[in-house]
């Protein structure tokens, strides 16, 4: 195996104070504390880190923003956990998910050679019976993806319920949501400010001022039938905890994600969002170590481009191939042209993380790029009438499709006001 | 690397596999994901589910007006066993909720 | 072998000898089996998609571990079939033979367990009574704690349920049935010989025998010929956890608590728990919404039988209607006063599990008026005198 390439570097030297030490597969990562657990892995050149379920594919992070489920490793006992979202301190354990063999040399990688034309799970060796029964057990022992916890910290994981009473519950504290909240806070609503992001990566992920009564944790739910909405602090906080919230008014400010282009090899470890990417940078304060080349729709891909200080920045139909091996290396363009490089970011036009407001009742438009919720112009939203509804409900930013930050920020603002007045109207 | 293009990485569904559901007639999100495994894997759809609603409004097996997103079940976030056991019942203020199931059977 | 497995598009023919209403597990099967003893005049009208109804939502186990005579020479069928069946079919199943463990923690389920173990030794089930050491050789993360006995059978066990529903119809649409998706019935018109039935599409069948196979929505079709058996629709609430290398063979049973849980083909925990029905937010409407009861009632009994999973985290929780029947037995037979209205429904929480052999032996006794033990035992006029005393016991959910 050749010397692992660094994908990032650090901008500045890491002042000792802040220096932590990673366990990565046993050995040693440098590491700054608090940061994502991505940047000190990128930095230390390592890439892929699992590999796909069926055709047995090298995987690294994607998303970098705690959305997708490829940069899931094993932390500290746990199976499953997102290498973007986990923060580094020192000695934490990290280990690969999802491979076979001795290090560098799994077998199952020559799946993906072997099945060139794919795999029908379905109708694969179905006759005769024995090799049937064979091929079933050959599939379930590759099955999953990390291996069971630890017993011993599982078994004595804490956990604890919160129970929460605000008259306003703010979902997400992005552009819309913090300035949201920030109003109502300044009019002295009782409000509650959920988002799964730490506050460090919240302060570098969008303009403005964060909101004084700020919950870190997943909102995962919502239960109208039941009359509340809950959250979960991240899995490696202890003790772990439950927070079950019953708001009067519920405003939902979730944002948008990255969907996946349809482009040749777009799964190759290196093939990252380019929003994403960007943050994690930020934050971390690292640099791309490599020539990064951004595949992207609309007006922010050359933005984005900039930022990155991209070799290239092309379309999505210029493209013909992403190439690589466990990490990637090059784009090729349609007239042959082909660009090296040791990240493509990815830049599609973001989609409404509308998981939530389905949940909670309201109508979705698809919009071309995603499903946007729908509201009247002051941002109370439209419900399904068959939906309970518990509690009123608003909507802000990309959530009603996407807009970017400073749109959002506004937006925010806007339907705080909105729901305000609608408050005091109540009172 | 077999030149692949993924519409659900979670899954290892590519572009192909879509095409062969749409081969067995099954035209919608919902037949889709399940013929395919699409959208079941860690991150539950969010990377998958547009590029697959563009794909059928393109080819014209689904309006633009009217297509919708397959059911969001929640979880939408990672919670353990433990959070989850640690809440107390009544979960809605019914009356009968914060009986024991197993006194009821 | 055909590659539809039914589309909304398929011609709906003007006349079959045999239409039926719902394309779960149960009307599939049935479409199946009378197919292949050469019935093909055989349409099949789903409202929905294929795996939209109980059939497409549900936990996959198969077990022999029942608590009556009939019920487990009827399982030993039914797995028997699946052996083969994926060959038949020509689709995978993942049909894994991994064993049922039921566990019990009270008295009164101990003293269950040892009966069934008697009563599966006579009838030649090969069940095991186990003592709670035995149980954690098959489960090592099981706490043995609270347990004072389980019983173990080796040949019950786990299927993946989409493709079996699928497999069905691809069959039967190779042999001659039509099987047409995304079509509601919204009415039956009795004839002078079977029905005729609406679509909401405007279409319209006749048939000589109507099958109800619509499982919870079964009421739904009854009542529109005045008709109204006693079986429900319940909510039952099932979840997936993130998918992990296999660390569990069998599907296990608290008895006590009617927790239930599985490894799945993919990795994933499959696990639910009997959850009796609350006043306000249940209802016979058939809204198939989840809960946070759920999940919490569930984690707590999980957690402490098997301590392991409290760092296990939960992918996707979801809800599946139930069709309950009052006394446990399907109601699957003529209907009183409309013979050609033949009822396959009121499975409860294991028609999946039963529907290779009950679909068998209902399109035997339609193709050949062959008689089966189980037919007496579901018909659908028994509910017309008092009540049975005999119920069932061992209906998980
Ligand atoms: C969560 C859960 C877990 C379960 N676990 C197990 C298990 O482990 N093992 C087991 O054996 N069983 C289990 N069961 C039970 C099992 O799933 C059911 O008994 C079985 O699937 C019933 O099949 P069916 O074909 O009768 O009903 P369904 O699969 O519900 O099919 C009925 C069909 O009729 C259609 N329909 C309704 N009305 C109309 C109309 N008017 N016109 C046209 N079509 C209509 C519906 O859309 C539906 O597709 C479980 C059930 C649930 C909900």
């Amino acid at each position: 195996m050749s010397k692992p390439r660094p994908l990032l570097e650090l901008a500045s030297p890491l002042p000792a104070d802040e220096a932590v030490t990673l366990e990565f597969d046993g050995a040693p990562i440098p590491a700054r504390a608090g940061e994502p657990v991505s940047a000190a892995l990128l930095r230390a050149g390592v890439l892929a880190t699992t590999r796909s379920p069926k055709y047995r594919r090298p995987r690294g992070p994607y998303c970098l923003r705690g959305e997708c489920g490829s940069c899931q490793v094993r932390i500290a006992g746990q199976p499953n956990l997102r290498a973007c979202t986990a923060l580094a301190r020192d000695r934490l354990a990290i280990t690969p998910q999802n491979r076979w063999g001795p290090r560098g040399l799994d077998p199952t990688g020559l799946i993906d050679q072997v099945f060139r034309g794919g795999i029908d799970h379905h109708h694969l060796v179905v006759r005769p019976r024995i090799a049937n029964a064979v091929m079933q057990k050959v599939a379930r022992t590759m099955t999953g993806f990390g291996t069971l916890p630890d017993p011993a910290t599982s078994a004595a994981a804490e956990a604890r319920q919160v129970v929460h009473t605000p008259t306003v519950l703010v979902v997400g504290a992005g552009a819309a949501g913090r300035r949201a909240a920030r109003h109502l806070e300044a009019a002295g609503v009782d409000v509650l400010c959920v988002d799964r992001r730490d506050r460090a990566t919240l302060e570098v992920a969008a303009p403005g001022p964060l909101p004084a009564e700020l919950l870190r944790a997943g909102v995962f739910a919502a239960y109208p039938h039941e009359g509340l909405w809950t959250a979960a602090s991240d899995p490696l906080e202890a003790p772990l905890e439950l927070h079950t919230i019953h708001p009067r008014a519920v405003l939902l400010a979730t944002g948008a994600r990255d969907p996946l282009l349809p482009l040749a090899n777009n799964d190759l470890p290196g093939v990252v969002s380019a929003r994403g990417l960007h943050l994690l940078l930020t934050r971390s304060g690292s640099r791309p170590a490599v020539p990064v080349v951004v595949i992207g729709e609309g007006d922010e891909a050359a933005i984005l481009g900039e930022a990155l200080g991209a070799a290239a920045v092309v379309g999505p139909e210029e493209v013909v191939e992403i190439h690589g091996g466990d990490a990637v290396d090059g784009v090729t363009l349609k007239g042959g042209r082909r660009i090296a490089c040791g990240l493509v970011a990815l830049a599609p036009i973001p989609a409404p993380t509308h998981e939530l407001a389905a949940q909670a009742g309201i109508t979705l438009r698809f919009d071309g790029h995603g499903f946007a919720a729908t509201s009247d112009e002051r941002g109370r939203a439209i419900v399904d009438p068959a939906m309970p509804q518990p509690w009123t409900l608003w909507v802000a930013g990309d959530l009603r499709g996407y807009m970017g930050p400073t749109a959002a920020a506004a937006d925010g603002e806007a339907v705080a006001a909105a729901l305000l007045e609608s408050l005091e109207g109540a009172r | 690397m077999t030149r692949r293009v993924f519409v659900c990485r979670c899954e290892d569904v590519t572009l192909d596999e879509i095409d062969h559901a749409i081969a067995r007639e099954l035209t919608t999100i919902e037949e889709i994901k399940r013929y395919t495994g699409l959208g079941t894997g860690p991150c539950q759809g969010r990377e998958c589910m547009v590029p697959l609603a563009r794909l059928l409004c393109e080819r014209g097996l689904a309006e633009p007006a009217t297509v919708q997103p397959f059911t969001a079940r929640p979880p939408t976030e990672p919670v353990t066993f433990a959070a989850l056991a640690s809440a107390q019942p009544p979960y809605t203020g019914a009356a009968d909720d914060d009986k024991d199931p197993e006194a009821a059977r | 072998m055909s590659t539809s497995m039914g589309s909304p598009r398929a011609p709906l023919p003007e006349r079959v000898d045999i239409a039926i209403i719902g394309g779960g597990i149960m009307g599939l099967g049935l479409a199946h089996n009378l197919a292949a003893l050469g019935q093909r005049s055989v349409a099949v009208i789903e409202r929905s998609y294929l795996v939209s109804g109980a059939s497409g939502r549900n936990g996959g186990g198969l077990r022999m571990q029942w608590g009556d005579a009939g019920n487990v020479a009827l399982m030993m069928e039914s797995i028997e079939i699946c052996r083969g069946l994926a060959q038949e079919l020509g689709i995978n199943l993942w049909f894994r033979q991994g064993g049922y463990l039921f566990v019990a923690r009270s008295e009164a389920s101990e003293a269950r367990l040892h009966r069934n173990a008697e009563l599966h030794r006579e009838v030649g089930a090969p069940t095991r009574l186990l003592s709670p050491t035995e149980a954690q050789a098959i489960v090592p993360h099981l706490d043995p704690g609270p347990i004072r006995a389980a019983t173990y059978n080796p040949e019950d066990g786990v299927v993946f349920p989409w493709p079996f529903v699928w497999g069905y119809a691809a069959r039967a649409i190779d042999r001659g049935v039509v099987v047409r998706t995304h079509t509601e019935i919204v009415d039956l018109l009795p004839e002078a010989r079977g029905f005729t039935l609406v679509c909401a599409s405007g279409e319209r069948v006749s048939a000589e025998r109507v099958v109800n196979a619509t499982g919870a929505w079964s009421n739904q079709i009854n009542r529109r010929l005045g008709i109204d058996f006693p079986n429900r629709p319940h909510r039952h609430e099932i979840l997936s956890s993130e998918p992990l290398r296999p660390f569990l063979d069998p599907l296990v049973v608290d008895l006590d608590s009617g927790l239930y849980f599985s490894q799945s083909t993919r990795g994933e925990l499959v696990t639910g728990i009997s959850l009796p029905d609350v006043d306000g937010y249940d209802d016979d409407s058939l809204a198939l919404h989840s809960s946070l009861r759920f999940l919490a009632v569930l984690a707590a009994r999980l957690t402490a039988l098997m301590p392991i999973t409290r760092s296990l985290k939960v992918l996707r929780q979801w809800t599946g209607p139930y069709d309950v029947s009052p006394d446990g037995d399907a109601i699957v037979g003529p209907t009183p006063g409309h013979p050609d209205l033949i009822q396959l429904c009121g499975f409860t929480g294991h028609g999946f599990m039963m529907a290779p052999a009950a679909t068998r032996l209902v399109a035997r006794w339609l193709v050949r008026g062959e008689a089966h033990p189980m037919l007496q035992r579901w018909d659908p006029a028994r509910f017309k005198g008092a009540p049975t005393s005999r119920r069932e016991d061992m209906i998980i959910g």
